[in-house]
């Protein structure tokens, strides 16, 4: 049987702050497969964020298991997780984090310069190409404070698909947006998807929710619903809130 | 990431807040730039010397008369305890050799409706020997010119310059006093001596110049060391104290009447002056680039800090620790380059406004740069940049990206 991109066997996470222990995920299991649209829904403080975290490298986790396409992610050195960050995975964060004083090439291109393959000759082409499939193309020489929100978080999306990772992780990309710069972020992550992308989307927000193939439903730390069937899912959530 | 990407992302963050950039480079623009204008100011005295030596030559000695005031060089002058009859005796001792005595005659020169008071000197040939004087045009003044007393005259290029212009004096007729000397001859240039231009001298026969002033003593003996300078040093001290009548066993020059000046010892006097200069230049490099690389340190330490995101951001799209670490130390050292290299220029250009400022008091200061020094001020400059950047790159390097994100 072919492995799943991302597993997680009884993954647990706490964190230690001077002997007080925290506890946030408790035994988490999921499988995620390549190509799929998975939303990760749960109110603030569920410890929807700090799964996406895990998932995408950026922490470690306490307890369990993480497989990154097969294979187990514990033994993986500093190195090792930056090379990852680098080629499998991208971040689309609700604060789109571009850098201030550069323009939209730029900060698109910048991933590409921590890429330990793709050669320096074909950072321009990739970055404009990039930024034409956000529909940013008369905008790449703009600085990012010269954009709207919607037009950052379309930047923070190129520059997430210009390494062609296997995942993109979006964290909240639209909790930032007016409801119509937030449709056109999620029919940017739609059209990557179908483009054979994995998006794993973490929000609060129902309607964005929505765009995902699976919703994930976290709550206290411990995921209550994992379902394709999205009324169910929104059924089951309804009931939980009565 | 590559290094010209690294060096890139490194300008980018200096040149982003330009006027914080420059104040923070300020310490090592001033250290380096004082290092290279003090070295520099080192390098045109070490040219005053060499054109001391190669004027006077290494062996050469002179004697004034007169007291050295409180220890230092000072000459005063009107002294009449040199005389003929010292020189008879000087004349005896072996470890000197050429004594050439030199009368000034303080009487004013004219030609035609030019007149002035260059300085008169009454000489014999063996002074020329002495002074490294040689003949442009025309010839010195010979053994004959001086036992005839005949009236002739050679110029130094300066006062031909000042009575003839760009004319040939030779075969003229110079009124020196109420007499006339044909000009025999002309000098080569030599600068100056003892910190003095002596380009202006113009050379009569010494027993003419016995004459016109009608003096019993000499202003001037020149004479070169046989051997060591310290032998002969000693020798005429010893010799002018027993004449003289002076008991100064401690060599105490406020004692004499007569001061021993050499070439060797105005050299020896500013390599005393030089070493001086380098110990305050390594002193004023050592602190400047120490206060310089803490600002920097600083300001590189607020700029982890100010940037915390950024490095989150950047680790979360795959740099490493080593990327991280590259970037800001890149940084630090970018700075710290950049300050050297606006210090070089400002230092060598202040050396070359000051050597328009010194020449007018000593026509020999030359502007001159040290090269070495240049080289190694802003090695030392790299160094504060690296050793200074370090703490601050390590610590943005151990930032965790996840921590590094969420920081506000």
């Amino acid at each position: 049987m072919q492995s799943s991109l991302i597993q997680t066997i009884d993954l647990c996470k706490s964190y230690d702050n001077d002997g007080v222990v925290t506890p946030v995920l408790y035994d988490i299991n999921l499988r995620i497969d390549r190509g799929e649209f998975i939303s990760i829904m749960g109110p603030s403080g569920s410890g929807k964020s700090t799964l996406m975290h895990i998932l995408g490298f950026l922490d470690l986790h306490s307890k369990g298991q993480y497989l990154f396409q097969g294979q187990p992610t514990a033994t993986f050195n500093d190195d090792d997780l930056a090379r990852i960050r680098a080629t499998r995975v991208s971040f689309v964060f609700q604060s789109f984090n571009l850098l201030p004083r550069t323009t939209v090439r730029e900060n698109v291109m910048l991933p590409l310069l921590y890429h330990p393959t793709i050669p320096a000759a074909e950072r321009e082409e990739r970055t404009l190409k990039a930024i034409e499939l956000v529909g940013l193309s008369d905008r790449r020489d703009y600085f990012s404070s010269q954009l709207s929100g919607g037009q950052k978080q379309r930047v923070a999306i190129a520059r997430a698909l210009v390494t062609d990772p296997d995942v993109i992780f979006a964290d909240e990309p639209t909790g930032n947006l007016d409801s119509a710069s937030g449709v056109a972020v999620m029919q940017a992550l739609q059209t990557l998807n179908d483009k054979g992308h994995t998006i794993i989307l973490v929000t609060h927000e129902r309607t964005t929710a929505e765009h995902a193939q699976r919703i994930v439903h976290i709550r206290d730390g411990r995921i209550v619903t994992d379902s394709k069937d999205f009324k169910r899912v929104m059924a089951g959530q309804t009931d939980q809130l009565k | 990431m590559r290094f010209p990407d690294i060096l890139r992302a490194a300008s980018k963050g200096v040149t982003v807040n330009l006027l914080r950039s420059f104040l923070t480079m300020l310490g090592i623009i001033i250290g380096v730039g004082a290092v290279v204008l003090m070295s520099a100011v080192g390098e045109s005295m070490q040219g005053v010397i060499l054109s001391q030596i190669s004027s006077l030559g290494p062996k050469s000695m002179v004697i004034f008369p007169g007291q050295q005031e409180g220890g230092a060089s000072a000459v005063a002058t009107g002294f009449d305890s040199l005389t003929f009859e010292d020189i008879r005796e000087l004349e005896q001792l072996k470890t000197v050799t050429a004594i050439a005595p030199a009368i000034f005659v303080p009487q004013e020169v004219s030609y035609g409706r030019e007149s002035g008071n260059p300085r008169v000197v009454g000489v014999t040939d063996t002074f020329f020997l002495n002074q490294n004087v040689t003949a442009r045009t025309g010839r010195l003044i010979d053994e004959d010119d001086v036992g005839g007393a005949k009236a002739v005259a050679v110029m130094g290029p300066e006062s031909v310059e000042k009575f003839f212009g760009s004319g040939d004096p030779l075969g003229k007729r110079l009124k020196i006093g109420d007499r006339h000397f044909t000009v025999v001859g002309t000098a080569n240039k030599i600068g100056s001596q003892f910190f003095q231009s002596v380009d202006d001298r113009i050379f009569i026969p010494l027993s003419l110049a016995k004459d016109l002033t009608g003096q019993k003593y000499v202003n001037l003996i020149t004479m070169q060391a046989t051997g060591s300078f310290d032998l002969a040093f000693d020798d005429v001290n010893a010799l002018l104290r027993r004449r003289h009548s002076i008991n100064n066993p401690k060599n105490d020059p406020a004692k004499d009447d007569f001061i021993v000046r050499s070439a060797a010892q105005a050299s020896e006097i500013l390599g005393s002056v030089t070493l001086g200069l380098t110990l305050f230049i390594t002193t004023v490099a050592t602190i400047s680039l120490i206060v310089g690389g803490i600002g920097i340190m600083n300001i590189m330490l607020v700029s982890v800090s100010e940037r915390t995101q950024e490095i989150g951001l950047r680790k979360a799209i795959g740099a490493t620790r080593r990327d991280i670490l590259l970037q800001f130390l890149t940084e630090a050292v970018v700075l710290t380059v950049i300050g050297g290299i606006i210090g070089i220029v400002g230092g060598i250009a202040l050396a070359w406004l000051l050597s328009f400022i010194v020449r007018i008091f000593l026509s020999t200061y030359i502007f001159a740069v040290s090269p070495a020094a240049t080289v190694v001020a802003f090695v030392m400059a790299f160094f504060t940049g690296l050793l200074f950047g370090i703490n601050p790159a390590r610590k943005a390097a151990a930032l965790q990206p996840i921590e590094a994100l969420r920081y506000e």
